[in-house]
Formats: C-alpha cells, structure tokens, sequence
C-alpha cells in the first residue's frame, strides 16, 4: 500500500483540512480469463487466505469471489467475540494464534479493528459447570493462557449488573475469567483484510457467484462464476451456510448441516458492561459496543436451515436469560434481531485440509466458532495453499477423520461457550 | 412556542395539569400532552444533543418515531419524548449533554467535525499499540444513549395469547373502517394502534376529517367484535402469521406482549413522513409538516413565531394554513413542485434564517419540511413481500404478499377519506372472508355427524387506490444531515462510496446510516437515494430494503414477561426443608445435598440403612411391541432377551460414540417398560428418543410417556434395607424371590401402583422404591417411622456422590466428557458392536480399534491425606496426561479416593501418576486395578 493511502492520525488531519477524500480501499476488477487461485467466499476466512497467500506467500494472482457483498455472510453476522480459553489442549494452541494474530492485526493491516480486549467471563450456575470452569483453567495455565476461575465477588467487581445474589434456579457461583478474551469489530476486519490484500494484487470480485466447478481427471479446472468462467487449478472453499453446496459442485461430500444461529442488539445507552459475559446455562452471550448497544447471541437454533430470519421465540428466549443474569436492564429495548448460517459437523470441529478432488479445499464447518478463528485460519489455509499439504495446527481438522474415526472435537467448550 | 387557545381536535384535558420537571427545572403540562408538547407549550426548543457531534436538536416529527426527542425518564433510557405521555412528578432529563443542553462540552466535536470522516476510528488510534486501552476508554465515553441503573424500580410485564381471526395494524382510516367490517361479517378483531387514539393523520384535520373520525372511531369503539389496543405496536409478523404486540395501558402491568396466531393479518400501517436533506436540516426548528400539524392541532402548541414552508404536497399545503391559523406569520411558501427549494437552514442554537433556491434570505425560527412519504413496509417484508419503489410516486409499494396478509391505507396508495375507508372496507370484508377460509383449512377433524359449510371461496372486489404522483426529493444541493440519530450527512454517503464502500449495505455498516433506535424508518430512502446520487446509479428502482424484526424497538421486560424460570421441587421437599437440607442446584432442580453431616448419613447406609429422594431421575413409560427395538438401538448393549420383572443397566452413547446418559430400563409387562435416565438428562434422553421415533423409525410401535413427575422415587439403601421395605409392603423380597436387577410392582406403606426395582449406585444391598408421587411425601415418612429402630437416617446428594465413588461408578458429565466415546469408561462388557445397529456403532467400532484414549481409573494419592480438587490435572512435566475427574475423603476408608481420566500409558493398574494442584504443587499417586476404591467384589450390594 502505497504511503499516501496509509491510514493515520496526520492523514486524517490533513485530508480533513484539504477536505479531500481517502484513495479507495480497493478496486473494482474485470474478470480474468485465469487465476492461480479462486476463493469461494468473500467472509473473513477468504479474505484472509488471500491476504496471507500474498503477504506470506507471494500468490497474488487471486480471486476471492463472492455473491454478494463482502462480510454479507456469518462475518457480518456473528457476535464478534474472540478468546482463546479453549478445553483441549489443541483448541487453546489454535485459538491463542488467532487471539495473538488479532492483537496485531490493526498495525499488520493498517486498518482499526477495534480489538477491545475487555475480558471474557463465563459463568457457572451449577457445581457441574464450576467444575468444568476449573478443568478448562487448569488446562489453560498450563498452556500459558490467562484464565482463571473468579468467585461472585469479583465477578460483581468486574461486572456490577450482574445479580450475584442468591437465586433460586441460575446462582452465579463463579466464572471462568480471560482477561485477554474481548470483542472486536467484525465488519472492519473483513473490511482491512480486503484492502490489504487488494493493495497486495488481489482481485476482490463483489457480486460474482460461482455457479460450477469443473473438475477433469480428478483436478480442478474451471470455476464457473455468474460472470464468467475461470481457469483455474486451485480453488478454496471458504463459505459458511453454503459450504456443503459449494462442494458438491466439485464432488465432495461434507458432513454438513446447517443450522441458524440468532442474535440481536439493543439500543445504545451509557457504558456500563466492560466485560463478555457468557452463560452456558442459559444460552446467552453479552457484550457492550464502544457505541453503547448491548449485543446477544444463543446457541443455533435445534433445527435445520438455511433462513437468516429471526423469530419470536428467540427473543422472548434471550429477553428472560438475559434479565435473569442482569434484572436491572428489563427497560431496555432491543432494536434488531437476526439470524446468521452455522455449518456444523458432527464432532464441531472445522473441516480444513485437502479433498479427494485435486486443487479443491476447504475451510469450512466453522459451526459458531468461524469469526475468532478467522486469521489463523486464513493463515493457516493460506500456508496449505501453497505447500500443498496441512501444517501441524490444522492437521488435526482434515475431513478424511469423518472416514478413519479421529474425531477431534472441542464439543465440551465450543457448543455453547462463545 | 407557547400554548394557543382551545383547538378543536386538541387531545389535551386543560382541567388537569400535571407537574414534572426537565432537568431538573419545574415544568407543567397537561393530562394528554406528551413530553414533548408539554415542553415545547413552555418554550423549550432544544430536547437533545446529537451522538457525534452534540449538535442542538429539535422536534422533528414529534411521534415515536421522532429521534431528536429521545429522553431519559426516571430510570428508562431513551423513552420517546414525542409519544411518550407526561405524567405527574415525571422526572425528565435529556441525554447526551454535558454539563447542559445549552452548552455542551463535547460540541467541540462540531469543530472537529472536517477530521471526523465516516469510519475516522479505522483509520487511527492504531499506534503505539499501549495507547489503544486509553483511545478504547475515550470512545466509549462518546457512547449514546440513556443510562440504566444498577437497581432500577423492576417493571411489571406480562404475556397473552390471541386468537384472532383478523388482526388489524394501524387504527388510521383504512385500519378502522377494516376492522368495522371484518367485525360485521363475523370475525373476531384485534385492532392495534401505534399512537394513544385512534384516527391516524385524521386527528390533526379539517373538520370534516374530525367528523370521519369521530364516526368511525365511535363504530369501532362501540363494535363487540373488536378488541382495541392503543399505545400499542405491532412489532413483528413471524412465520405463519405469529404476530407479537407490544401492548401498553394494560391495568397491573407497565407493558404486555400479545403473541397473536392471526388468521388474516391487515396491515394499514400508513406512512411516515420523509425528512429533506440540506445544510442545516437538523437546526432545532426545522420541522416536518405532520410534526407542526400535531403541536397546533393536537396539543395546541404554536411551534414557532416566523414560519418558512417548503411543501410538495397537500398535506403540507395544509399546514400552512394550521399554521396562519395558530398565529404563526408564514413568511415564505416554497413550493417544491416546482423548481424551487431549501438551500439551507442557519442559526445557532436553532433555525434564524432560511436561504432558497433563488438566493433569498428569509428571517425564520421555522422552516417546516413536506416532501414526501415513506411508507411502513416493515411488516410486509417480514411477510416475505419486496416491494418495490414507484418513481411516480416517490415510495416504495407493496409487491405480492401471502394469502394470509393484505393492505390498506396509505402504504397501498393515497386518497380521499371516503376512498380510504371504501378500500378499508372491502379488505375487512375479504379478510374475514379469508380468515374463515384459513380457519376451515386448519380444522382438521370434525365431530361425527357434524357437516361443515365449506367457507366462501369468491374474492370480494377491492377498489383501487392509486398512489398519487410526488416529485422524487430527497436532498437539496447542500449537504445535510441523512441520518439524525447516527449524525450521519449525505457528504458522509458520498465519501464511503468514494473509499470503495459502493454498496448500499456496505455503506450502510461503514458509515452507520440506518443502524439507529430510528430503524432508518426516517432516512432508509434518502440514504438509498443518496448513495446512488454518491455512485452514479438508480439503486432506488433496483433494490429492496430488508427490514429486520421488531417494528419498534420493544423493551426487554415485555418481551421476557414475568420472570419465570420454573424450579423443580420433590413432592419430597417440605420434609427437606423442615430438616434444613442444604439446598443444591441440579439442572431445573433443587436437591438436599446433606442434611448436616454427610459422613454421617454415609456410615448410617454402611451400617444400618438410610433412604434418599431421588425423584428428579428421568422416568419415561414405554409400551407397545417395539420397544426392545428401540432399547436395542439407543443403548449400546444387548436388550432382546429381557425378560418381565427384570432390570437392566445401560448406557446411551450419541452418534460420535460419546457417552450422553447412563440409567436402568426394567420391564413391568408384556409390552410395558420403564427406562429411567439421570436426573440432568431426562429431558435429552427424551428428545433423543423421540427424535430417533419420528425420523428414523416412525413405524415403529412404541409410545413414549414421561413419567418423571408421576412418581417420587425413593431409594432405600443398606444392610437393614430388605428389613425396612418389607414391613411396608407384601412383596416377597427375599433374595430368592426379588434377585439383583429386578422390578417388582405391588402396594408399598398401602399405596397401590408402585414400582420397585433392586439396584445400588451405593454399593449397598437396595431397592428403589418409586410412587406415584401423590403419595411419596407418605411413603418416605412412613419408611422413617418404621425403621427407626433399624437406624434408618435421610442422606443427601453428598452422601450418595461418595459412596458412589467408592464403590468406582461413574457420572455422565461427571467423570465423562464431551469427547469420552464407550471404551474410555471401562465397559467393553456392555458393548456390543455385534448388534446389527446402534446410535454410535461405527464410532465404537472405530475406537475399538485404536489404542490412543484416555480411560477410567480409580487413583489414589499416595498420601491419603491429600484429596486433589476435581479438574486437577495428571501431568508428566508440563504435558497433560489427564485429569482427575471426582475426589472425596472417603469415611469409609478414611482416606481420599479418585476417579480420573488417564492417557493409555498410564491406565495400567499399578502406574504411578503426578497430580499437579491448583496451586502447582504435584502429588504422587497410583491406578488402582478395580474401579471400586470398595467391595469390588459386590458382595454387599447382592445379599
């Protein structure tokens, strides 16, 4: 990115003062006849593989392709939260990269993602889930992870709305507290990984669905898109809500199905919730925007499908939970409710790695867990690219464990914890 | 402004004022005012501060959907202070000033204003990286909004279900005459009103619309086959026409939400009047035309002195003479069907000035805004409609809508109030008409010798109601102000597209427009147009907003109703409490932990004999001829050959192979079976086997009933337990007659229809008694009395958890995890891949070839003193090699006892493990070689 385009403090000052606009964060692109590779998916998964293709690997002739508008899908949908105190050993390592990649990614990318590490604070109302809460803490020490299990008074210290007073049904007896877990705005990661790699070569195609693969003896050959059609010998599968229709275009089965899962935000009001507060038991996650509206999330939805659209019982659901944990907040007003697609697998754990279709892979089957895996994600995908192979943090997530029974699952943690 | 002479329409009773206060300054209104009128009656101008940059605002629309006049009540953040009515002793206070509404601090962004381009935040604060905690704080100062107090008065709300055969959203003209006459062809109505009356834009008309209204609203008032809701709102339309109401005024609550299953949904929700983008459009006196006509007309309120008018319309052409007549001096008619227009609006703290098209100066502290109609779709979406924007017209129109839904009013089209209600009319009738037609298609059985008359299956003819033609206005050539609750300008627009953000919808995220309390109902057009404007293209005529659910913003309290999350007690529980049981929280349940002194209550079991509630066990009644399928399939071993009155032990693994429930199924007859299931399963073990009924087998004989609220369970356990039962009832229970894993049913304490099956989770010889639970209360004293002098004694969950450990048997969810698949628990013996099928055979199958899981092991520390907090992790330097998974002092023993999970190198009996606690301290300890820390043998539990 060249100097003038560089996002600062001067910058602003000074294209204030001539009141003159930024350069664009990318470019539109007619469609090229090839590409080294196609991205299916202009979410923050695509979008990151192909900034890291490019910044680490040097492939920039690539085409991130998407249907609609970039983070139109779970990017823009999800409850932006990220954290890294995961059950397995192996979902901690994974996560800690992605909370490490996050910490930097504003000054890697030139772009604000508004990475507030508020702290991440998952409750337990039952003896059953303190005693999860500690098994995850001391997995966590052990991994260097800061996490810890605090006692109702620190948690009314952390967060005072909480009713930490003696419930009958949901007594907040503890949390599992992760001071590095925080929110972060999803639209501008999506958007500072597209400008990065935009500025870096590749051509992001907005409005442009693949409708085809064409696969011959084996290998991938063309993708076929609503404008045109691509050479191409490498395509990666990034979507989510639609991966297992992606694949099938180039022969592959996923295990796959999809489920929505709702949320909904409030109107802003002052500050007063620092940290995420999360509760298992009742299904519910709460954060704070900088902008003052308060965001929820549930578990997905226990039936399968593909509609985005929020319904009643959802919202009479997260009304009760939520006033259960924070009585005080009843005469706030939720403003919009949606859904977003969660792709989920049968032990929750991604699909990432190669397929038995040459050049086709896939990243996908992020269920309710693909934002905060995002860039070590695209990261890793990005490395696999251009190997060939998986490396070791991805490996464990290859989709032939569907057929040899090594399932790797972090069903403990990830089903509801978010 | 100040208050005029009685108006004819006025909704103010003038025989009763009441006294609040505005930031803390006395004020004094009257009954019917809203906050807004009632302040604007005594001068005030300025209601609020903008988000970024704390511009003064003023009334706008001065309706619910006003977003300058959101205020702080008491301790309600962001109350509509344009609908909202004022109350005695109100407390109101504006948001977003600081230290005042007159001046205020965070102005100085107004100044700033040139650096603080969309989406500024993205693009700085990014270094040093340590000062970004202090940027973080900075912002969220600049947070908008009310505020919430920790302990705020709790609101009362409340829910109710609605059947309605047609229900009506809106209360204007159209909505009324519908509701009339779906009333009059039989259908029962619920008509839903926005605003505090009925009436729509009648209510701030000429006389002859005062006359309609007063008749129609009398017809509806009057009729009994119309419920009406007013200070209400229609918030959504779900699937299959489930409609929620926010419904306010109701005696007892502050607010109830209505779920609705209407059979014909008419929405006449009308139109909003559109805002005009140009300099200075958000100075506190530039007012829409329905916001004048509703200060002169229905709260007799002169909103200004020196009026400027920039009319389209008729509507706004009207105002104009509202206005002359309320004494204000209008100094300027612009008419905007022709080529002139606002320039701009100036003034400091309010509107001074207006400058038009023609370069004119007018002096003004009015300039009142009439330049179209944006109509209410949002319902007509959630119904799966698109519509579509007409230029003619200037809105958008609905498109096609689903048989159970149709429109009226002004979000169809425009027209005389006798064209209204003609149209109204005939879409009461047709959906009534069609109300039945749904009504008949969802009966689905109908009484012997009953014959139904099919309903009406001809439409009834609906007159047309075109909407008019309007000039397409959208802004000026200045820029002002798109989105007044986001403070965002149409230059804003223009520099997204500029930086590539050239897509409504990303427009929309990188600069906020439409993201406010307001919804975009406001400004969702202008931003459309504007955004083409800013991109060269027409994406008005191309392209459909979506909008979300609800309509309005609707409070958290009404949409949770009264707190209920139901508690689950014993029929067991007044004894526990008259003992002080300690209480525990299990799932939905409430359980005795201990009754004082666990180590007590366990020796008593090992000693005497002591009984346990333990009523919350998951019970469900299978019967038909497929129910040992069903068993076969959902457990992992072998269920064929069960014979009647016996029992048997199984576990339930999910597809994956991973353990989800353990209990025991006994079979009480023929085709009769009783599963039992943990206590925290119940309700999964019956989702999962309905689940594997409905898609997997449906044509299978087996009917499921849960029972776990039919019976209290009671479980007597220990050397004297054979002793104790046996003086309640006459069942042979000596060992030859009533073995191990047994069911026998029959009268216990006198009390028919129990059963009882001979268990132990305790390891000691035991029957678990379960009663219908009328009688369990009865039976569990009757058991204390008689067996007083065997010793018996209550024991808690604490006791029972104990003696478990020590006899080695396992928890689901305890001492298994969401990874832990059948092997891992050391009960080879109880699964048989050789079984055709199960739920999780070829996990097993896989499992069982592989030699890489973690199992069971009873440990023991080699200290006995030590007992290890479960989670504590086994370790072999830093690398994790397992988890202790329960650990008790055993009384018993006198030692400490462990289950834990191992890796496979480790799991041999004999191997020595390090246990590191929480503190980083290790210990020494070593696997056992029976799961039993006691009686491995089991000769107790079988005598």
């Amino acid at each position: 990115m060249n100097q003038k385009a560089r996002f600062s403090a001067w910058g602003l000052f000074k294209r204030g003062l001539t009141r003159s606009h930024w350069p664009r964060v990318w470019d539109h692109h007619e469609l090229r006849d090839s590409y080294d590779v196609v991205i299916v998916g202009g979410g923050v998964h695509g979008l990151a593989t192909a900034y890291y293709l490019a910044r680490n690997h040097g492939i920039t002739n690539v085409a991130v392709v998407e249907k609609s508008y970039i983070g139109s899908g779970g990017s823009g949908r999800n409850t932006a939260i990220v954290r890294s105190n995961y059950l397995t050993p192996e979902g901690s390592k994974f996560y800690d990269r992605s909370v490490e990649l996050y910490e930097h990614l504003a000054a890697d990318l030139n772009f604000n993602v508004m990475f507030e590490q508020r702290g991440h604070m998952t409750l337990a109302h039952s003896d059953s889930s303190l005693r999860t809460m500690r098994w995850r803490a001391e997995v966590n020490k052990l991994q260097g992870i800061d996490s810890s299990v605090i006692g109702p008074e620190e948690i009314k210290s952390l967060a005072p709305f909480l009713d930490t007073s003696d419930h009958p049904r949901y007594p907040i007896l503890g949390a599992l507290w992760h001071p590095p877990g925080g929110i972060v705005r999803h639209d501008a990661v999506v958007w500072g990984y597209a400008r990065a790699a935009a500025a870096l070569g590749v051509h992001i195609h907005q409005g442009t669905e693949l409708t085809g693969i064409e696969v011959e003896s084996g290998r991938v050959a063309v993708a076929q898109t609503s404008r045109g059609d691509i050479a191409t010998s490498t395509i990666v599968n990034c979507t989510a809500g639609w991966a297992s229709l992606v694949a099938k275009m180039a022969g592959v089965r996923l295990p796959i199905i999809t489920r929505p899962l709702q949320a909904a935000v409030t109107e802003p009001v002052r500050q007063f919730l620092h940290p995420v507060v999360v509760s298992g038991s009742l299904h519910t996650y709460v954060s704070q925007t900088a902008r003052g509206e308060l965001v929820f999330g549930a578990s997905v939805d226990p039936f399968a499908s593909y509609s985005t659209r929020g319904s009643l019982e959802f919202a009479t659901g997260l009304a009760t939970h939520v006033l259960e944990l924070m009585p005080a907040i009843s005469k706030m007003r939720m403003l919009r409710q949606w859904a977003g697609l969660c792709d989920m697998t049968p032990d929750f754990g991604p699909i990432i790695g190669p397929t038995p279709v040459d050049g086709f892979y896939v990243d996908v089957g992020w269920g309710t867990y693909g934002f905060k895996a995002g860039p070590v994600a695209g990261e890793s995908v990005a490395e696999m690219v251009a190997n060939g192979r998986p490396g070791s943090l991805i490996e464990p997530f290859g989709l032939e464990r569907f057929h040899a029974g090594t399932l790797t699952a972090e069903k403990g943690a990830a089903a509801v914890g978010h | 402004m100040s208050r005029l002479s009685e108006r004819p329409g006025e909704v103010i009773d003038r025989t009763r004022p009441m006294d609040f206060s505005w930031n803390g300054k006395p004020y004094r209104g009257y009954a019917g005012d809203s906050i807004a009128s009632a302040l604007a009656a005594s001068g005030v101008r300025v209601f609020s501060r903008s988000f970024k940059y704390h511009r003064p605002r003023g009334i706008l629309t001065a309706s619910f959907h006003d977003p300058n006049l959101m205020v702080q009540v008491g301790d309600e953040p962001n109350v509509r202070a344009g609908h909202r009515l004022v109350e005695e002793k109100m407390e109101v206070s504006a948001q977003n000033a600081w230290p005042s509404l007159g001046f205020d601090a965070k102005g100085v962004n107004r100044l700033l204003g040139r650096f603080l381009t969309p989406g500024f935040y993205y693009k700085t604060f990014m270094s040093p990286r340590s000062l970004w905690p202090w940027y973080q704080r900075v912002l969220a100062r600049f947070a908008a909004g009310g505020v919430v107090g920790v302990d705020p008065q709790p609101g009362r709300y409340d829910h109710r279900y609605a059947h309605p055969d047609v229900l009506v959203a809106g209360g204007g003209p159209a909505g009324m005459a519908a509701a009339i006459d779906a009333a009059e062809a039989g259908a029962a109505v619920i008509l839903v009103e926005e605003e505090h009356r009925l009436g729509g834009h009648l209510r701030w008309g000429d006389s002859d619309d005062l006359g309609a209204l007063e008749e129609l609203s009398a017809a509806v008032l009057s009729h009994p086959g119309i419920e009406v809701m007013v200070d209400s709102v229609v918030t959504g339309r779900y699937d299959h026409n489930w409609v929620a109401i926010a419904q306010r005024g109701v005696e007892g609550v502050d607010e109830r939400l209505v779920k609705a299953r209407v059979k014909c949904l008419v929405v006449a929700t009308g139109t909003i009047e559109r805002p005009y983008v140009f300099e200075g459009n958000d100075l506190p006196g530039v007012m829409l035309s329905t916001a004048v006509r509703r200060l002169i007309n229905l709260h007799a309120v002169r909103p200004g002195e020196r009026a400027v008018v920039l009319s389209a319309n008729g509507p706004g052409d009207s105002a104009i003479a509202d206005l002359e007549e309320a004494g204000v001096e209008v100094a300027e008619v612009i008419d905007a069907r022709g080529d002139d227009t606002v320039i701009k609006a100036s003034g400091r703290m309010g509107v001074q000035g207006v400058i038009d098209s023609r370069g004119r100066r007018h002096d003004a502290d009015l300039l009142v805004t009439a330049v179209g109609w944006t109509t209410t779709t949002t319902l007509l979406n959630m119904a799966g409609d698109r519509p579509m924007y007409e230029p003619r017209a200037a809105r958008y129109l609905s498109k096609s809508l689903p048989y159970d839904v149709l429109a009226t009013g002004g979000i169809v089209g425009d027209g005389s109030t006798d064209q209204l209600v003609q149209h109204g009319t005939a879409i009461g009738r047709e959906a009534a008409r069609r109300a039945s037609v749904v009504k008949f298609q969802w009966l689905t059985a109908v009484p012997t010798g009953v014959t139904r008359q099919p309903p009406d299956t001809s439409e009834i003819e609906v007159p047309p109601l075109e909407a008019e033609r309007h000039p397409e206005l959208f802004r000026s050539s200045t820029h002002g102000f798109v989105d007044y609750s986001e403070d965002v300008t149409s230059k804003d627009l223009f520099a997204a597209a500029a930086e590539g953000y050239d897509s409504m919808e990303l427009a929309k995220r990188y600069t906020t427009v439409n993201m406010g309390p307001i919804q975009g109902k406001l400004e969702a057009v202008n931003a459309v147009a504007i955004h083409g404007e800013a991109t060269g293209s027409s994406p008005l005529e191309t392209s459909t907003t979506t909008w979300r659910p609800p309509y309005a913003p609707v409070s958290l309290g009404v949409l949770a109703g009264r707190q209920y999350e139901p508690v689950r007690y014993s029929v067991i529980q007044p004894w526990h409490e008259r003992r002080e049981a300690k209480p525990l929280v299990a799932g939905s349940w409430i359980r005795p932990e201990h009754y004082g002194d666990p180590v007590a209550e366990v020796t008593a079991v090992r000693e005497a004999v002591g009984i346990i509630d333990v009523s919350p066990l998951g019970k469900i009644d299978l019967r038909g001829r497929d129910v040992p399928k069903l068993l076969e399939f959902v457990y992992v071993n072998k269920w064929s050959k069960l014979d009647v009155g016996k029992v048997r032990y199984g576990i339930m693994c999910n597809e994956d192979g991973v353990i989800f429930d353990d209990g025991v199924t006994g079979r009480l007859g023929a085709d009769q079976y009783m599963m039992s299931s943990t206590s925290g399963g119940a309700a999964g073990v019956w989702n999962w086997l309905d689940d594997w009924l409905q898609t997997g087998f449906p044509d299978w004989d087996v009917k499921m009933t849960a029972v776990t609220d039919g019976y209290a369970s009671i479980n007597v356990a220990g050397p004297n337990s054979r002793e104790l039962v046996g003086r309640l009832t006459e069942i042979d229970l000596r060992p030859e007659a009533f073995g191990y894993m047994e069911v026998r049913t029959g009268v216990v304490a006198g009390v028919p229809g129990c059963f009882l099956w001979r268990i132990g989770f305790t390891g000691e010889l035991s029957y678990e008694i379960h009663v219908p639970s009328a009688y369990g209360l009865w039976v569990w004293e009757r058991l204390l009395e008689k067996g007083e002098d065997l010793g018996v004694r209550a024991f808690g969950i604490e006791a029972q958890r104990i003696m478990r450990l020590e006899k080695g048997h396992f928890i689901v969810g305890q001492d298994t995890d969401g990874l832990t698949q059948g092997h891992g628990m050391g009960v080879d013996w109880a699964i048989k891949l050789d079984k055709p099928d199960f739920a999780g055979k070829p996990e097993l199958m896989w499992q069982a070839e592989r030699d890489d899981y973690r199992r069971l092991a009873a440990i023991q520390t080699e200290d006995p003193a030590i007992v290890p907090p479960e989670a504590s992790q086994i370790v072999a330097g830093d690398v994790i090699k397992g988890r202790i998974t329960s650990s008790r002092m055993s009384p018993t023993l006198g030692r400490s006892i462990c289950l834990g999970q191992v890796d496979p190198d480790l799991a041999a009996p004999g191997s020595r493990l390090h246990i590191r606690l929480s503190d980083g301290v290790t210990v020494a300890a070593r696997v056992l070689e029976h799961h039993a820390h006691f009686d491995p043998e089991g000769t107790r539990l079988r005598g």
